[in-house]
């Protein structure tokens, strides 16, 4: 079974709409601003890829929830599933809900109920959504979402699904990274020798996910298969045994082989851990593949965008297949040794033919997500 | 498009609870919840909550660690040293959870803004993410199935119980272990305004063909879940109205407006109006609790329900006698 992808919308630091986001990939541009969000003078790590819709003296409660409300009205307009979603499934995937507005309360007293930690309530105002979730399944819990999507639609629960990630910054996120962190990044550099660590960026995408046939509009691309998995190893660190069985499991649910895959979007957070972790497991996972696919690492640009961060991947994905293009890693001069043979894009976007793509998203606690999707002619 | 079904085509596998763990303050067994309190007993957490593997992490997580092992203990599914004994990489955790580190946010605030960012202790860095719980839990019983922490307002726990099931129908887990868990605190206290209280429990769905065939003991059948507009949608879509009469309503104290004929005369319990808010910890006590009155062999379904005109939605559970209790006539579910 494939699903279609017939609605797309995200928001980053680098652009409010898919193409805007992917074009300032290709056109690689430092894309880092000295951090904003909170009072710098008590961080260490100086910069961040933070979405600038914060007034100048101080930060709003509930900007995660305006982000996804946003994307979720544009993918569904782009599905013309028009405004009223009382019959449709919402997922979110998402890594801090609203702990943002819970630290404006908890310190500021800033206007936050209870009910406004997850998102239903914002999508029962805006849409009329009721079959609404929030997943709070840490950096891969939009693509997460997406396997579950798909499950609701071969059970039978729904024809039409849509899916979203968001996450905004938070205070205990941020510094908690900065104080283990031992040397502070100064930018994400996924897979380059200077990589240094992760630093968190913003933003929100959405896909309206349909069984085959339901839609009556254009199909972006098709989902053939997404794994869902954990470690059950370490709370924060990676484990390349939990990501192969994640990589093959997704293979085998879309029915296909490493040598059918023309493109990766990487994880690529930026820590050597990760980096070192997922570059192991590719390399091993196209051996003897052919000449591999092209991999790109978008947080290079747009920070760690955390829950939402494997749908906006996806979503680059389903361009780059569209265009024939892959966005460069910025910044990516010198590979880590454990990347060399792998086909990262350096320097300007590079030209294909590119018919499947392989989305990695991991989180912590382990839990891991890959998802296969194809161009659509 | 349909937006919720009761999973009751011909194929869909029947899903049972084999297990439940508790970490409840004053209430020793899952039977006790449906009767008046005895208010002493059940778990301690001034001594149960200590312990090598329990250091360094958040309270929600270790009450959540405590009921799962409980639960994994009750399905048969743990060995003498506590490990699990059942199939690690087709086990699923889905853990409910509204408020499990909301104590570490709210904290971590308080420390930057005194000490900066060097006053923060490594060791937190796993609770600024919600799903911290679910990945510990996977961790200590070695569960590397699909692992989802729902944290999803007041009906997390039916919703979370619900997800359980899908992942077993969709063929992605051959059990599922389904933790709900909330922490007394005094952040917790501060957001709900009253009495924050220590609730954790977990419940143990598997098949109920592979129950059987390891010899477990089904004590409820999942036959309907689903989170809609309101009571009467809820009901009509868990498939409640043609299921049999229903002999437990455990409701959440929301108003029963769309209740209709089917629960005008059925037994009530609201299980926070003796222990308090319980939040995302409400929906799969709610499920422990069902499965307790079925396994004692009392007549009729088991509904529950969580959220209402003043939340974003109702969910409803149903629950239904397993298969070993039910009368011959009424077997469903079962493949030729």
């Amino acid at each position: 079974m494939t699903w279609d992808i017939t609605g797309m919308a995200a928001v980053a630091n680098i652009g409010a709409t898919p193409g805007e986001i992917f074009a300032a990939l290709c056109a690689g541009q430092e894309s880092r601003t000295p951090l904003k969000a909170f009072d710098p003078a008590k961080y260490r790590a100086a910069y961040a890829y933070e979405i600038d819709d914060r007034p100048e003296d101080g930060d709003l409660p509930l900007r995660a929830t305006r982000w996804l409300t946003t994307v979720v009205r544009q993918a569904a307009h782009d599905a013309g599933l028009g405004e009223d979603l009382a019959q449709v499934p919402v997922l979110v995937g998402t890594t801090m809900r609203e702990q943002r507005s819970l630290e404006l309360w908890w310190r500021d007293g800033a206007q936050v109920a209870l009910e406004d930690l997850h998102f239903g309530t914002a999508l029962k105002a805006a849409f009329g959504a009721c079959t609404t979730y929030t997943f709070a399944n840490a950096c891969s819990a939009s693509l997460y979402a997406l396997g579950m999507a798909t499950d609701m639609i071969d059970l039978g629960l729904a024809d039409t699904v849509i899916v979203a990630g968001t996450d905004a910054a938070t205070e205990g996120g941020f510094g908690t990274l900065d104080r283990v962190q031992n040397d502070i990044p100064d930018a994400l550099r996924p897979f380059d020798a200077t990589h240094k660590g992760m630093l968190m960026g913003e933003g929100a995408a959405a896909v309206v996910v349909q069984r085959t046939g339901t839609g009556t509009g254009r199909v972006h691309a098709r989902v053939r298969g997404v794994s869902m998995n954990c470690d059950a190893h370490h709370a924060t660190a990676p484990d390349p045994d939990g990501i192969t069985r994640a990589v093959r499991d997704a293979y085998a649910r879309a029915g296909v082989r490493a040598g059918d895959i023309d493109l990766v979007m990487l994880h690529g957070s930026g820590t050597p851990l990760n980096d070192e972790t997922e570059s192991g497991v590719l390399r091993q996972v196209f051996e003897g593949a052919g000449a591999g696919p092209r991999m790109t690492a978008i947080k290079a640009m747009t920070g760690h965008t955390m829950g939402g961060s494997g749908l906006l991947s996806l979503v680059m994905a389903v361009i780059a297949m569209k265009s024939g293009t892959v966005p460069p890693v910025l910044g990516l001069a010198n590979p880590i040794p454990e990347a060399a043979g792998l086909g990262l894009v350096q320097g300007r976007p590079a030209a294909g033919d590119l018919s499947l793509a392989q989305v990695d998203a991991f989180g912590f606690g382990g839990i891991n997500a890959v998802a296969i999707v194809e161009a659509v002619r | 498009m349909t937006a919720t079904s009761t999973w009751s085509g011909p194929d869909a596998r029947e899903v049972v609870v084999t297990g439940i763990g508790q970490a409840l303050p004053g209430v020793a067994t899952p039977g006790d919840l449906l009767g008046p309190l005895p208010g002493e007993g059940g778990f301690d957490p001034a001594t149960g909550l200590i312990g090598r593997e329990l250091r360094h992490k958040d309270r929600a997580s270790r009450l959540a660690l405590r009921a799962a092992g409980f639960a994994l203990h009750d399905a048969g599914l743990a060995d003498t040293d506590g490990m699990f004994t059942g199939a690690s990489g087709a086990t699923a955790v889905v853990v409910s959870t509204n408020l499990g580190n909301a104590d570490s946010v709210c904290e971590a605030v308080d420390t930057i803004a005194t000490a900066g960012v060097t006053g923060l202790s490594p060791l937190g860095l796993p609770q600024t993410s919600s799903n911290v719980i679910a990945g510990w839990v996977a961790i200590r019983y070695r569960l590397r199935g699909p692992n989802l922490t729902v944290s999803n307002g007041v009906t997390s726990g039916l919703d979370a119980v619900g997800w359980a099931r899908n992942l077993i129908v969709a063929g992605r887990a051959e059990a599922a272990v389904v933790v709900g868990v909330e922490p007394a605190n005094y952040v917790v206290t501060k957001i709900l305004g009253d009495q924050s209280t220590d609730a954790a429990v977990a419940v143990v769905l598997e098949p109920a063909d592979a129950a059987a065939s390891r010899g477990a003991r089904p004590r409820a059948t999942i036959t309907g879940y689903a989170r809609t507009r309101n009571l009467a949608e809820a009901l009509a879509s868990t498939g409640a109205t043609e299921e049999g009469p229903v002999g437990l309503w455990l409701t959440d104290g929301s108003e029963a407006a769309g209740a209709g004929r089917l629960l005008a005369a059925t037994r009530r319990v609201d299980l926070e109006s003796q222990l308090g808010p319980l939040s995302g910890a409400l929906g799969v006590l709610q499920c422990a609790a069902a499965a307790a009155h079925l396994d004692s062999g009392a007549t009729g379904n088991v509904l529950a329900t969580a959220g209402g005109p003043r939340h974003d939605a109702t969910a409803a559970l149903l629950l239904t006698p397993p298969p070993a209790l039910r009368p011959s006539t009424q077997e469903r579910g079962q493949q030729p």
